[in-house]
């Protein structure tokens, strides 16, 4: 701009842009356009001003080149790197506008309208859904096959952006956008790595579209992106290897050359860690997706220094909140299951880190925080030492109430871990509202949060003392938990019997509570012992189990219920259990059941005895003496011993 | 890595588990015995690991209690072998403090040969394992105890009983005693130094109980 560049004042220049005079009106988009690029300060006074819907007008009804061609720019202009600008182009109606203007004959104003679009779609305001009303999906994919490489560009980057759903994938794929954009792969750099950008949304979580991606043109299309992976660009490095990790994690072992390929890009993308922009803000989250459940490569990758390298970020004081979060995921799958990479991350310090990253203003860092945090106390050792202290459980609990449905469940999955019998933090959970919290979610409407309140109580119970007993129920209550136990998801209903079950594990005292309020809960529990689900009926099984080491009245309880449930032909619940070859954790169990019932130190066992034999029981026990499992075959050696005069006449013990 | 079957269920290797007992600190000068408490607090027999806490009372050194953690490795021949590798055990040594075990006796063989990489330990009346203490919970490093060493442990699942023997290679004296004991039995009969012999509790209730947790 020459120093004695003069202009007129902002409120004339905003008149000027409706000005009936078509050069008047181009020298104002021209001074607007000069004034606001890269100055903030001018964006926001000009959108103060209305400027914006007016330079949008132009774009719509004017026809001249020069004038689309300015306006277009003055769009991209205001919404490049400022929320407010974004906002007002979009409110301003300029979405059609733009994507009408891709298919102008002239080049300058479909490049000019690429641009802005560009601008457009960098920002996480940019709508995502409306891509794909109306006709406006059709026209992006034809854009994609534009003889402008700028507007196919364009239409590769905008369709990566909108794309986050299952329908919108399908929708696409449906469409034939995985041909073109396998077409594009073979393009310059800048449209490949639009095109696979574009793929790795496609393929994202959808097994589907990975697997046809595997099998299309044979598997050239797999090789063409398979090759990018060595690409000179570290950008296009980059999103090959996102478009095959989303392949791998979609199908794992879909494709023959998979653990070859998956080991080249563990190595490719511990190096683009190291890169500057895109490539290397992104590189954590795109290493978090190809390690995840495998363990063999989270193994490699911590032999390659990946936790040291990633906790290097975490540590520093000013990360993009991207990258941040891509960081946090690199590490919550690099520790999801090995303890040696827990340990390593804790050496390094990153406590304090990980306490800042819960309070971190995004949503998607929380959410990231929190999973990391619930992979490193996914160990006893951890929940004692490192993650021992209450800067955790704090902002931990603040997060359980957060409006974000996201942060609320990932903060619940991490108290379920902190508030284990072992950990001091369980002290400061009972001392705030922490259980009052866990109740209420336990009520939610969202089933998996139901479901991870109802285990994160039944972990509070763990080994708990009367105290802690006494204070759940009085939250919970008696008839809550009954109607969980009837929950109509089956996962919650596992979780509530299984709280049960360490309601009245421990002290003998407790297990009265089962049978208060007329057995309410005693017969809710009983019910699930048929449940056609085993995750359901084991827990119902071993509630049974603990209340038979009760007093004489609990044992007389359990055996009540065991004969109750014969009828007919059909065997009791016990018999059931014993008979059952699924799984050898469930006789045993049951076996136990039968110790418990007939142990000697509560009195006369010999009518208990009977009534069994009558049952049926020492009959199937017989039949167990060569069972197959260890176990089992110890414990029913046991079990008949009850039953032998001896033991019924003396009451020996065992 | 072979074996991706669950392994088969252990009713005294649960979590919440408690065992009770004592361990036997004798030396040539004197008679000891501390009373022992053990509480399981983690399993994972798929990946061969256990932990818990123990709890060492009426130690004459220390004024109160003196509780470790530990963590345990299970000689599965999947996550684990005989063989420690680790903790200054050379094969020797491991060897020598298996074979105190009568149960062992039968498999020294094969273990002298191979490592008994091909015995079948999951359908074993016995688990062999190595328990670890990691660090103190209440008191000091300065309480007069050591946990530089390990446990040499063997459980029977039938009553869920488990002997141990704790290898110290630190302590000269211990070892000094342990071989010459060693020299003048044959190797065969257990010492008495260090001995931990615990027995599985239901503590006061009239029958087995189980708690559970879920890690998320």
């Amino acid at each position: 701009m020459p120093a004695s560049a003069t202009w007129a004042r902002p409120e004339d220049l905003v008149e000027s842009l409706s000005s009936l005079d078509n050069t008047a009106r181009l020298k104002a988009l021209r001074d607007v356009k000069n004034q606001i690029i890269g100055n903030k300060t001018k964006k926001l006074s000009y959108i103060k001003l209305g400027a914006v819907p007016r330079v949008v007008e132009i774009l719509a009804s004017d026809t001249e080149i020069p004038l689309l061609v300015q306006s277009a720019a003055a769009v991209g202009s205001f919404a490049c790197g400022i929320d407010a600008g974004v906002r007002a182009v979009l409110d301003s109606g300029v979405l059609p506008h733009l994507l009408k203007m891709l298919q102008n004959g002239d080049t300058k104003v479909a490049e000019t309208c690429a641009r802005a679009l560009k601008m457009i779609f960098h920002s996480p305001l940019a709508p995502k859904s409306d891509m794909f009303q109306g006709h406006r999906m059709e026209l992006l994919l034809q854009l994609l096959n534009h003889d402008n490489e700028n507007v196919s560009e364009v239409a590769a980057r905008v369709l990566a952006r909108c794309c986050e759903s299952k329908e919108h994938q399908q929708a696409l794929a449906d469409a034939g956008g995985l041909q073109s954009l396998v077409s594009l792969l073979a393009g310059s750099t800048k449209i490949r790595e639009a095109a696979l950008d574009a793929l790795a949304a496609l393929t994202k979580n959808n097994k589907q579209i990975s697997e046809t991606v595997i099998k299309m043109h044979n598997g050239d299309a797999l090789i063409s992106i398979i090759r990018l992976i060595k690409d000179k660009s570290p950008l296009s490095r980059l999103l090959a290897c996102m478009c095959l990790a989303n392949i791998g994690k979609a199908c794992p072992g879909g494709y023959a050359q998979e653990g070859e390929v998956r080991a080249t890009m563990l190595g490719i993308l511990m190096k683009l860690l190291e890169e500057a922009g895109q490539a290397g803000e992104d590189s954590p989250g795109v290493l978090a997706d190809l390690v995840a459940n495998n363990e063999e490569l989270q193994k490699a990758a911590a032999e390659k220094k990946a936790i040291e390298k990633l906790a290097e970020f975490l540590l520093r004081e000013e990360v993009p909140y991207k990258q941040l979060e891509g960081v946090l995921w690199g590490l919550t799958e690099l520790c999801a299951k090995l303890e040696e990479s827990r340990r390593q991350l804790l050496e390094l310090k990153v406590e304090g880190s990980l306490v800042a990253a819960l309070r971190h203003p995004c949503e998607g860092v929380k959410v990231a925080a929190c999973s990391c945090i619930a992979s490193l106390s996914r160990s006893v050792k951890n929940l004692r030492t490192s993650l021992a202290s209450e800067q955790f459980v704090r902002p931990l609990l603040q997060l359980m109430n957060d409006p974000c449905p996201g942060v609320q469940g990932a903060a619940l999955t991490v108290v379920g871990n902190i508030v284990l019998d072992f950990t001091p933090q369980k002290l400061v959970f009972m001392q705030t509202d922490g259980i009052a919290q866990l109740t209420n979610l336990s009520q939610s409407m969202d089933h998996t949060l139901r479901r991870n309140a109802v285990l994160a109580l039944k972990n509070l119970l763990f080994m708990a003392d009367v105290t802690v007993k006494r204070r759940v129920m009085a939250e919970l209550t008696v008839s809550t938990l009954c109607d969980l136990i009837r929950d109509p998801e089956e996962e919650v209903q596992e979780q509530a019997v299984s709280l049960v079950r360490n309601l009245v594990h421990g002290d003998p005292d407790f297990i009265e509570q089962i049978f208060s309020d007329g057995s309410m809960l005693f017969q809710a529990v009983e019910k699930q012992l048929t449940n056609h689900r085993l995750e359901v009926s084991v827990q119902a099984l071993y509630v049974m189990n603990n209340v038979a080491c009760g007093s004489e009245v609990h044992k007389e309880a359990v055996l009540a219920s065991v004969l109750r449930s014969r009828s007919g032909n059909k065997s009791s619940w016990l018999i059931c259990f014993l008979q059952d070859m699924s799984n050898p954790q469930l006789r045993v169990v049951a076996v136990v059941c039968i110790i418990n019932l007939l142990d000697p130190a509560g009195g006369d066992i010999s009518s208990r005895v009977m009534r069994l034999r009558e049952a049926g029981v020492e009959a199937q026990l017989r039949k167990m003496v060569d069972d197959s499992c260890l176990d089992v075959k110890y414990h029913v050696k046991s079990a008949l011993e009850c039953f032998t005069p001896a033991t019924v006449t003396t009451s020996s013990g065992r | 890595m072979p074996g991706h079957t669950l392994p088969p269920p252990c009713t005294f290797l649960n979590v919440g588990q408690a065992f009770a007992g004592t361990q036997n600190v004798s030396n040539m000068q004197k008679d000891e015995a501390w009373k022992v408490n053990v509480r399981l607090q983690g399993v994972d027999m798929q990946s061969g690991y256990l932990c818990g806490s123990m709890e060492a009372l009426n130690v004459p050194a220390a004024e109160t209690p003196v509780v470790t953690f530990w963590e345990g490795e299970i000689v599965d021949n999947r996550n684990y072998s005989f063989y420690t590798g680790q903790w200054d055990a050379t094969k020797e040594t491991d060897v020598k403090h298996w074979s105190k075990f009568a149960s062992f006796l039968e498999l020294r063989e094969e273990v002298q040969k191979d490592g008994g990489k091909s015995i079948d330990l999951v359908n074993h009346p016995y688990i062999f394992m190595r328990w670890k203490e990691k660090f103190f919970v209440n008191v000091g490093t300065d309480c007069g105890l050591t946990i530089a060493g390990f446990y040499y442990v063997c459980f029977s699942r039938s009553d869920g009983s488990v002997n141990g023997f704790y290898y110290d290679p630190n302590s000269r004296y211990a070892a000094y005693n342990y071989d010459l004991l060693n020299v003048v039995l044959g190797n065969v009969l257990c010492s008495p130094y260090q001995k931990l012999e615990l027995k599985a509790t239901n503590e006061g209730r009239a029958g087995h109980s189980f708690a559970t947790y879920q890690f998320q």
